[in-house]
């Protein structure tokens, strides 16, 4: 596979369970290189489509390729460096994280029983590793699980909701991990989070997926700069600073607050407008008090595009 | 691969440290019972071991080993798909159909590991501790005595594996494998009312005969029958775990 080319494709995949349309139609790519996070409401079709791509389901229509490999018929080939976990990580609890270890290392084959201890080193769990696995939190065994999804080197990791049951501590060092397996291993992560403010943290690109269909994918940064901006303003005079305002034509809404606060909406405002606003205002002679540019967060967006469907709740099942 | 799934079926110590132990209490059980037996009454129980003892625990090690057999195949069977691994063995990139052989063998490994002790246990007491001439084993009997007990035990601990990989939780697939083997399986008898040829072809009556029995089909046909008994079960299963989604 030239470099160039993404690891993932999806072309027109839809998945039905009876007359359940569980994924319809979705169609996009993932680059080599990158951290997509993958987000959607609770039964969205997140987790489906993750089945889908790691032939654990069969598409109804549409095809996957993972690392130019199609799925499901060369399922083989294109898991041999892919690393996983679908919904949440399972083990056998009577064996020890290690033992557990060994086990999915003979499965993977060739040397992955070599990077046993060094997989272990990588997620923080040497100390523990002996011990039975019904023992370890579940923070633990998502570490553990990531550990096993490390086995075979992959070049892809497709993580579903891998930080839950994290702590904030712990969610912080899985950042630092994830943009660790990004940045310096060079590896591709499919990520799937409700955390979506983690998601903003942790990843490149964001795909959005509401009742199973695709409504968005780009980067991080360019959905975020696409979101509404605003300035919040407080002001001696919020009369004249509205009249002045609405005169320059920069901003699409003024919502007057208490104490002379103003809160303007605007499609862009960038640091021309915003130093422009601000110039306006003290040239018309209106003291400004305190002066506050914020985007719209990654959250924001997602409860825009996703007409404000509640969030997928921390703990629980699959989509 | 196959180490790796007995290693997954010895680990669990309910069903297989538990039922190995249970086993190798209820052979102890027999074996202390003849001893006991012979020292209060010498005169009528003359043997304190021989063939009396290789009998008693050939026994109950037919009647126990196969109830244990049955709980290790049947959870063999289901446990992945149960407890949510067989996704993570499948995304190892290993073939279901290699993941499900390397289950069979192990399957009849842990059997024959289950057995070992209690039936080599019956063994070196029955020849070693006193008995008559008359009760004196030959090695074609100690042949049969480990022949029929590894036998009843591994056919039932596969088509419990076959029964428990088409369920998808351990307590059905006990269940079902418990009344199959013990329920339906006897039953199956009553077709000699039917046909004799029909009854012979039974698994019952199919493992008789190649455990030693007397009556019924050629001993390769008998042969052939319990392979197609084990076959069909098995087969179901593969069926179920080559094309299950996970």
């Amino acid at each position: 596979m030239a470099v160039a080319d993404p690891i993932i494709t999806l072309e027109g995949v839809s998945k039905s369970f009876g007359a359940t349309q569980a994924v319809s139609n979705v169609s996009f790519q993932v680059m080599p290189g990158r951290c997509v996070g993958w987000l959607g409401p609770n039964g969205s079709g997140k987790t489906t489509l993750i089945r889908c791509m790691l032939g654990l389901a069969r598409t109804t229509t549409g095809t996957i390729t993972v690392r130019g490999h199609a799925i499901p018929g060369d399922v083989r080939q294109a898991l041999t460096r892919v690393g996983a976990i679908v919904e949440e990580p399972r083990f056998y609890p009577y064996l020890s994280g290690k033992a557990n270890l060994e086990v999915a290392a003979k499965f993977v084959g060739g040397d992955a029983a070599t990077r046993i201890d060094w997989a272990l080193e990588r997620v923080d769990l040497v100390d523990r590793s002996g011990s039975k696995v019904k023992e370890y939190s579940l923070g633990m065994r998502q570490r553990l699980g990531v550990a096993r999804s490390l086995l075979n080197d992959p070049e892809l990791l497709i993580l579903d909701e891998p930080s839950n049951g994290l702590d904030p501590a712990g969610i912080v060092e899985f950042r630092r991990m994830i943009r660790s397996f990004v940045e310096d291993d060079g590896r591709t992560v499919f990520i799937s989070s409700h955390l979506l403010d983690e998601v903003q943290k942790m990843a490149d690109d964001i795909a959005i997926v509401q009742s199973g269909k695709l409504v968005l994918h780009g980067s991080v940064d360019q959905l975020v700069a696409e979101g509404r901006q605003s300035m919040r303003l407080r002001v001696d005079d919020p009369v004249r600073a509205e009249e002045t305002l609405y005169r320059l034509g920069l901003v699409t809404g003024i919502a007057e607050g208490e104490h002379g606060n103003l809160e303007l909406t605007g499609e862009r405002i960038d640091d021309a407008k915003a130093i422009l606003i601000t110039r306006s205002l003290v040239e018309a002679g209106i003291g400004v008090i305190e002066i506050a540019r914020e985007s719209e967060s990654l959250e924001q967006r997602f409860l825009e595009i996703t007409s404000g469907l509640p969030l997928e709740g921390e703990g629980e099942g699959s989509s | 691969m196959i180490s790796a799934t007995l290693r997954t079926i010895t680990g669990r110590k309910g069903s297989f440290l538990g039922g190995t132990i249970f086993v190798l209490v209820m052979a102890v059980i027999v074996i202390v019972a003849n001893i006991v037996i012979h020292e209060l009454r010498p005169g009528r129980n003359p043997s304190m071991g021989g063939q009396g003892m290789l009998d008693g625990v050939g026994g109950a090690l037919f009647i126990f080993g196969v109830v244990v057999a049955i709980l290790i195949g049947s959870l063999a069977g289901s446990y992945d798909v149960a407890q949510g691994t067989m996704r993570y063995l499948v995304i190892t990139g290993a073939r279901r159909g290699q993941i499900y052989a390397a289950r069979i063998v192990a399957v009849v490994l842990a059997v024959l590991l289950m057995l070992a002790v209690p039936l080599a246990l019956g063994a070196i007491l029955a020849v070693t501790l006193p008995h008559t001439s008359a009760d004196s084993i030959t090695s074609g009997e100690l042949v049969d005595y480990v022949w029929t007990a590894a036998l009843f035990a591994v056919v039932f601990g596969l088509i419990s594996m076959g029964i428990g990989s088409l369920l998808r939780s351990n307590g059905p697939a006990i269940a079902i494998s418990l009344v199959f083997s013990i329920g339906f399986t006897p039953l199956l008898l009553l077709l000699y009312s039917l046909s004799e040829t029909l009854g012979d072809a039974t698994l019952a009556s199919s493992l008789d005969r190649i455990s030693g029995g007397n009556d019924g089909l050629p001993i390769a046909v008998a042969g052939v029958s319990v392979v197609m008994w084990v076959a069909v079960f098995l087969g179901f299963g593969a069926v179920r775990v080559h094309r299950d989604e996970y």
